[in-house]
């Protein structure tokens, strides 16, 4: 059964005359119980998906399609009927834990004030909230609860802020770049915070990332987004051990440990796609098919990949 | 062998009573990049800023084709300064927003060379070519740049002082992956090109073993060891 | 916690950044109150400016037999104590206030950039010395300070401008020096200082382009906070020579006459308010459209 069906999902913002098309036909299913990934460059878009399940995109953004939350179109909710959702079932992970905490109040207000938000009682949701602490990892959560958000370094400040996210329980969890900017002891930290969470927690996850390894540990199923499409989409061990799209191939064998080889020329502008498929200037596969006609998503061995060749490689 | 480019010779600095490093001594020499890896607070980019003459430090030298930088003049070291050049890890900041691609890079030009016109902006095509830069990126401001973008007009900027050394403070930790293999990989062939030294500052040590001829540990604000990395013959 | 995230994405703008230049205008145009408040300062600037051509009568002329008229057919606003037409005054009084506190603001704004650059740039003893400056310029309260000025130096329209300008440039001073101190550390200054700059070109290009926009935000803003000094001034009698028509000084005859002929406070009045709120306006708009950050298009 899938918790979050993505349908169809195009956005597009207007720039001038022209339209910059950030993500466009979108499909995807996360089941109950799973950590999806949603990895891919700056300016993949990937994080305008993220914005846009919670409806929180700027008002000139043009939207269509369909966010099926458990079977219920979010798009076509009220405001109210949306906030409580927002509230209590989906719950966003911000990128930036240091702006996300308010640096003069101590760090159990900020914690209780999440109840207070939800009219959950604050004593019974605190006790919940210091349990979830000791589970992720943070000593003597007593302790830090009298701190300041300054008297904590950034991977305890990113643990203190999902605990937040998680404190009321919501059916999925969407964290948005959560590794973006940190230092790898922090990131390393991520890494175990998030498997931490997903056996503990046993919840619902979409993590948007541009980190591989942090996909490749703690995401089941990938989806590999390039100029707003998803290109590929298996199991997380599948898509960045045995990539079958040359975007992917290109991203994992650029990493470091992978040889440092680089991707040739950019993503394409976003206002004008080349014709044929996205791919086909930077992809050393590429024959005449790939200048012609833009590549449907087909099916694989179970996953789906978007490119004319997949099954010659 | 032929002198270093660069010698570092037990430099320390401290605030007060805080000791950021001491006793941190390592050379480079022509065509060689050395990494120098070190946890986030451990004072890498402040060596980085001594080197390059934005910090002074409270101890030792720093010796530049042998002539210790810390004892020169103003005039002397003016002269000195566009050889040492050093790149910046967040791209946001490092060009002017208020001026366009091509401005920000020729910027150095206009300063050193005496060129006239014509021949500046000739000269600052070449080196937007050299650092795979296309023209339209030129007509952009800043913002409308992406980060691998600017790190190449970054270097764009800085080959046209033709360097012997640069210090590249973390240059890649912003980028995404496939930006950072190309942002490393233009400094390797800039690097086989010109033979100019680097000293690259990472807190990522997948990156320095691949890319450096040594690399040099800070740990606790001193250097614990350096490593030799095979990389077959160095320039 | 959502609800902070999504404010912080609403300020994002998501449109692509074009050149500085057009992208300004293009701004200015798609905001409704700072497109009013530009049309309407071109309008007062206009009469300001033709005011001598299109007012009635002589500002300064005295009819006895027509004074404290209520406003009619041939004296729009009404007349003063001294039968003389307060449309053609109050004309007359625009041009005098906004080419003074044009005279002030441009004097403060010179000085203050200079002096806030000299601070914030070169620190140490430099920064000190003049921060000291700045601090005992900005501890006085200004009218009063003001009027001190005014008191050693006599009446006048040069006079009125030294001395407002002696008030007001510390406030410039100390906002650019406060600029210039978080934009000399920033990478593209540094580079340039690695790339051989002098501090005279680096000031130049580099520090005073990135910093001017907030001091023209506050130029703006202060714009009107000069005119309502310049009418204080005029209302307590030391500003301007008696014959030369200003709002502060109307408002201040006119207050004997608030029973029975309102209109020669009202209308003054009305006009220091309006031009006032024009200026916050602009100001406000300003602040929010020159923030080079804001142009950021960035999509993911």
């Amino acid at each position: 059964m899938s918790l979050l069906e993505i349908r169809d999902l195009s956005v597009e913002f207007p720039a001038g005359e022209n339209t910059v098309k950030a993500v466009s036909h979108v499909f995807f299913n996360v089941r109950e119980g799973e950590t999806f990934g949603i990895i891919g460059e700056s300016g993949s878009g990937k994080s305008v998906i993220g914005l846009a399940l919670l409806r929180l995109l700027p008002a000139n953004a043009n939207i269509s399609g369909a966010v099926l939350f458990h079977g219920q179109d979010l798009f076509s909710l009220r405001p109210s009927e949306l906030r409580k959702i927002r509230g209590k079932c989906i719950s966003l992970m911000p990128q930036n834990p240091a702006g996300a905490l308010n640096p003069v109040l101590k760090n159990r207000l900020q914690i209780e004030e999440v109840f207070e938000e939800r009219g959950i009682d604050k004593k019974e949701g605190m006790k919940k909230s210091l349990r979830l602490m000791k589970k992720l990892l943070l000593k003597d959560p007593e302790k830090l609860c009298d701190l300041y958000p300054h008297q904590l370094s950034g991977g305890m400040r990113q643990r203190l802020v999902a605990c937040m996210s998680l404190s009321f329980e919501p059916e999925l969890l969407i964290a948005d770049e959560p590794t973006k900017g940190l230092d790898p002891e922090a990131k390393e930290g991520a890494v175990e915070l998030f498997t931490k969470i997903k056996k503990e927690y046993g919840k619902t996850m979409l993590l948007i990332t541009h980190d591989l390894d942090l996909a490749l540990e703690v995401c089941d199923r990938i989806a590999v987004m390039y100029a707003g499409e998803i290109v590929e989409l298996d199991k997380a061990s599948k898509v960045l051990g045995t990539p079958l799209h040359p975007y992917t191939k290109g991203l994992v064998r650029a990493q470091p440990r992978n040889g440092l080889v680089p991707l040739s020329g950019q993503s394409p502008s976003r206002i004008s796609l080349p014709e044929g498929c996205l791919f086909h200037e930077r992809c050393r596969y590429s024959g005449i098919e790939c200048f012609r006609k833009h590549p449907e998503m087909k099916n694989h061995k179970g996953g789906w990949i978007r490119c004319h060749f997949q099954s010659l490689q | 062998m032929s002198l270093p480019v660069l010698a570092v010779n037990e430099l320390a600095m401290s605030f007060g009573t805080l000791e950021v490093f001491r006793n941190v001594s390592f050379s480079v020499s022509r065509g060689e990049t050395v990494g120098l890896f070190g946890k986030s607070g451990s004072g890498k980019t402040t060596i980085g800023k001594c080197i390059v003459g934005l910090e002074r430090p409270t101890g030792g030298e720093i010796r530049v084709q042998g002539e210790n930088i810390l004892n020169m003049g103003k005039k002397e070291f003016r002269k000195l300064r566009p050889k040492i050049q050093m790149i910046f890890q967040h791209p946001e900041t490092s060009l002017d927003p208020r001026m366009k691609a091509f401005e920000n890079l020729i910027e150095p030009l206009k300063l050193h060379s005496g060129l006239k016109q014509e021949a500046l902006l000739k000269r600052g095509e070449e080196l937007a070519e050299l650092t795979g830069l296309r023209p339209e990126h030129l007509a952009r401001y800043p913002v409308q740049l992406s980060g691998g973008e600017i790190q190449r007009i970054v270097l764009a900027r800085i080959m046209a002082l033709s360097p012997d050394f640069i210090v590249a403070d973390e240059p890649t930790s912003m980028l995404d992956v496939s930006v950072q293999a190309q942002i490393l990989r233009l400094m390797q062939k800039l690097q086989r090109e010109t033979g100019v030294s680097y000293l690259l500052i990472s807190h990522d040590l997948e990156v320095l073993k691949k890319v450096c001829h040594r690399i040099a540990y800070l740990d606790n604000g001193t250097i614990t060891s350096i490593e030799n990395i095979n990389r077959g013959v160095k320039i | 916690m959502d609800n902070v995230f999504a404010n912080r994405l609403r300020k994002k703008s998501f449109s692509l950044p074009e050149a500085y230049g057009s992208q300004f205008a293009k701004r200015v145009f798609q905001r409704k109150d700072m497109l009013f408040a530009l049309a309407a300062l071109l309008i007062f600037a206009g009469l300001a400016l033709f005011a001598p051509f299109i007012s009635p009568y002589d500002p300064n002329a005295i009819d006895l037999k027509n004074k404290n008229l209520g406003p009619s057919e041939e004296h729009i606003l009404g007349t003063d104590y001294l039968g003389r037409d307060l449309l053609s005054r109050i004309l007359i009084g625009a041009r005098t206030s906004l080419s003074i506190a044009s005279g002030v603001v441009l004097v403060s704004l010179f000085l203050g950039t200079a002096a806030g650059c000299a601070a914030g740039y070169y620190g140490g003893l430099v920064d000190e010395s003049i921060s000291r400056v700045i601090d005992i310029f900005l501890s006085f309260p200004g009218v009063i300070f003001a009027l001190t000025i005014m008191g050693a130096l006599g009446t006048g329209i040069f006079n009125l401008m030294l001395a407002l300008s002696i008030v007001h440039w510390a406030k410039y001073a100390r906002m650019m020096r406060g600029q210039v101190l978080s934009i000399k550390k920033q990478e593209f200054v540094l580079s340039a200082i690695t790339g051989g700059a002098g501090d005279f070109y680096i000031i130049r290009k580099h520090i005073v382009p990135n910093a001017i926009a907030t001091l023209l935000v506050l130029a703006t803003i202060d714009f009107g906070h000069v005119i309502l000094s310049i009418a204080t001034l005029s209302f307590l009698g030391i500003g301007l020579p008696a014959d030369v028509p200003e709002w502060g000084a109307m408002l201040s005859a006119g207050k004997e006459f608030m029973r029975t002929a309102p209109y020669q406070t009202i209308f003054p009045g009305l006009a220091i308010t309006f031009i006032v709120i024009i200026f916050s306006i602009l100001g406000d708009g300003m602040r929010d459209i020159l923030d080079p950050n804001h142009e950021g298009g960035e999509i993911d």
